[in-house]
């Protein structure tokens, strides 16, 4: 594409040929096949001014800008979202690229994009309902993925109804839309401390009664998966009330005792790493102790056989003999 | 189109195709009992993998999205007790490697090169062009189809060069686990200094990889890592061995280490081949040419009216030809996981 001279298309252009391309490709009429290809140009356009290609650096900033605002004033973003499943496979990819150096762009400390999709968090339910999709569900991914990054973003989703599908998204069938859901979900719980561990708190029966069910899954990656990230969450400090609940209950104590003798050694290790918070708690309880106590020579035979081979993990074998000493020296609550 | 689903009992396991990723994942020959037709299925033990799981979760997700005729692509993958599995086309052939060391222990002859070459550049120039640099470019990566296209594989080891939603002029990240493709990682990957390197790095493993097809042997083989970093620096690199690079005098010289066959002092591969290497091996990368502008090579004219590549791959035959597969060694095979699934140790709770 020439840099100067008439032919090329200037950002409103691009923009308007774009959004009658996906407008008539919505409609399935006769000229769909002329429709895709006009889509699939235009995207490629789009996303070379952004970019740049190999030989080609990306457009000035006041021509991205340009861009930017037709793509607000159009409404195409949402448009591109909502027919992503009838643009064609490279054309996907185009979208989701596009799409995401739009949403990183800065004025000063304003991201204007990010702005924009707050008042339009349609494109952010799109989006998330996009892994009920297997054609566009890993497209959809990247850019939920790069929303996620920016709180006001994150915090639309995760205290929407929609964010509670995630935990039928993470365990579906096809291992790669369930990694990246779990990608999504994970950043979603994890990025942004403090807006993570108010939602946590203020929400834990819920989600925790959803999680419960990761933790049984049938798919051994979603239960892996999903202990892991339970033993981030509660070590995270910032979720120390949510830690504190989660530990009290005794059925959680009962459910990774149960792990802790799974037959997969990933998941008996995953396990050990909740395990060892409610050990740990210096005001274990009652009902808590009582488990322990009531399992307290076994539990240490246990632990003294658990994962001998790791002797060149010094932190897990110093946890490990913290916890068989913490065991062994429980007592009963005196006047019980 | 065939719908092949992610119901383990689906497949019927029929062979071992070979072994992968360190061991961790085992590649079967499998009967996909719905459509009659046989896949690879490539299994991957998620209780070996600890801290790699980020590394089959992109290989795979990485792979379903591209699409490219030189590229391996995935029916579908799928978990299975504690396995993932991965189901593709079968590649007859198996890969590159494969057939350098069951039959062409002293490389593919020339066309044959040539063929395989072209459709690994057009897989880079996809690859490179959708914003990827591979990484892993060998013959063990290199799958034959039945039909003689070349796929590549192992997208494991790829990064993206858009990174922070800027296309990057260069890459400094070093590829994590990559022991064993050190030997075709070009010198400014390896060097980790700070020019970086982009996707023509990949262009420098194309040119390890004519040496390891014409030569049959992987390249610096039985080399310290060290040497072979310092030989590449600078600018020492393998050679098309044939007449023209090994006289008879010098191989008797080295005494016997090093002794090569009459086949391979006789040999002559054509000029064209041996610049085409050599310019792959561009030290700079900047001058290095993209994988579109080797394609733009003459030497890619001189195979038009080659035999087709199953034809000069004999006496290799495709595996859906070959029959009786090894059975016996699926017998013992089943029977050993069967074994290591036995719970040896176990105690109850009392809640």
């Amino acid at each position: 594409m020439p840099l100067f001279g008439k032919s090329q298309k200037g950002p409103a252009d691009v923009v308007k040929a774009l959004k009658e391309a996906v407008n008539s490709l919505e409609k399935g009429d006769k000229k769909a096949e002329k429709a895709q290809e006009d889509v699939s140009k235009n995207l490629v356009l789009i996303k070379n001014m952004l970019y740049g290609t190999s030989d080609a650096e990306p457009q000035a900033d006041i021509i991205v800008a340009q861009l930017a605002q037709e793509l607000y004033n159009s409404n195409l973003l949402l448009l591109l979202i909502q027919n992503l499943n009838r643009i064609d496979f490279e054309g996907k990819k185009d979208v989701a690229q596009v799409f995401n150096n739009i949403l990183r762009r800065q004025i000063g400390t304003r991201s204007p994009t990010v702005e924009y999709i707050c008042t339009k968090s349609e494109i952010l339910f799109t989006l998330m309902t996009g892994y009920e999709h297997q054609e566009i569900a890993l497209n959809c991914g990247t850019m939920l993925r790069e929303c996620a990054r920016y709180e006001a973003l994150a915090k639309i989703m995760l205290y929407s109804d929609d964010f509670y599908n995630f935990f039928r998204y993470v365990e579906v069938s096809t291992f790669d839309i369930a990694s990246d859901a779990f990608s999504t979900f994970k950043e979603l719980l994890t990025r942004h401390k403090l807006l993570c561990a108010d939602f946590l708190e203020m929400n834990y029966d819920k989600v925790f009664t959803h999680y419960q069910r990761l933790l049984n899954s049938e798919n051994y990656v979603t239960r892996r998966q999903s202990l892991k990230l339970l033993g981030e969450l509660l070590l995270d400090r910032h979720n120390f009330t949510v830690m504190t609940r989660y530990i009290s209950n005794p059925d959680n104590l009962k459910l990774m005792m149960n792990m802790l003798k799974e037959r997969s050694r990933n998941i008996q290790f995953e396990a050990f790493h909740v395990f060892k918070v409610f050990v740990a708690n210096p005001n274990k309880p009652k009902p808590i102790l009582d488990i322990l106590l009531r399992n307290q020579e076994k539990l240490v035979e246990f632990l003294v056989r658990f994962h001998t081979d790791r002797a060149e993990d010094e932190q897990f074998n110093d946890e490990k003999a913290y916890l068989i000493r913490q065991i062994r020296e429980l007592k009963p609550i005196p006047g019980h | 189109m065939t719908n092949y689903d992610g119901q383990i009992s689906s497949y019927k396991t029929v062979s071992i195709l070979g072994q992968c990723f360190d061991s961790k994942a085992i590649v079967y020959l499998a009967n996909h009992l719905p459509s009659a037709s046989l896949v690879a299925i490539k299994k991957f033990d998620m209780d070996k993998v600890r801290g790699e799981v980020k590394l089959v979760e992109r290989e795979i997700i990485l792979t379903r999205q591209l699409n490219h005729p030189n590229i391996i692509s995935y029916h579908t993958a799928f978990v299975a007790s504690s396995e993932v599995c991965v189901v593709s086309p079968l590649m007859a052939y198996g890969s590159c490697r494969d057939l350098l060391c069951r039959h062409f222990n002293e490389g593919l002859i020339e066309p044959s090169i040539i063929m395989i070459i072209q459709d690994v550049l057009q897989a880079l120039v996809y690859i490179h062009k959708k914003g990827y640099i591979h990484r892993a470019i060998r013959a063990s990566h290199i799958l034959i189809s039945a039909t003689g296209q070349a796929c590549v594989t192992g997208l494991r080891y790829a990064c993206p060069i858009i990174i922070n939603g800027k296309w990057q002029r260069s890459i400094h990240s070093f590829p994590a686990t990559t022991e064993k493709n050190l030997n075709w990682l070009s010198p400014e990957i390896l060097e980790q200094n700070l020019l970086g390197y982009n996707e023509k790095s990949d262009i420098y493993s194309v040119g390890m990889v004519i040496c390891e097809l014409a030569n049959g042997s992987e390249p610096f083989a039985g080399m310290s890592k060290t040497l072979m970093l310092t030989e590449k620096v600078r600018g020492i690199t393998p050679q098309l061995l044939d007449r023209t690079t090994v006289s008879k005098d010098e191989n008797l010289d080295c005494g016997g280490d090093c002794e090569l066959s009459p086949s391979i002092l006789n040999r002559r591969f054509s000029d064209d081949l041996h610049e085409l290497a050599g310019l792959c091996f561009t030290r700079e990368p900047y001058d290095r040419p993209t994988a579109a502008q080797l394609l733009t090579h003459p030497i890619f004219k001189t195979i038009r009216k080659s035999l087709p590549l199953p034809e000069l791959l004999k006496p290799a035959l495709p595996l859906s030809d070959r029959v009786g597969y090894d059975t016996e060694e699926m017998e013992v095979f089943d029977s050993i996981s069967r074994l290591s699934n036995l719970n040896l140790y176990s105690c109850e709770w009392d809640f």
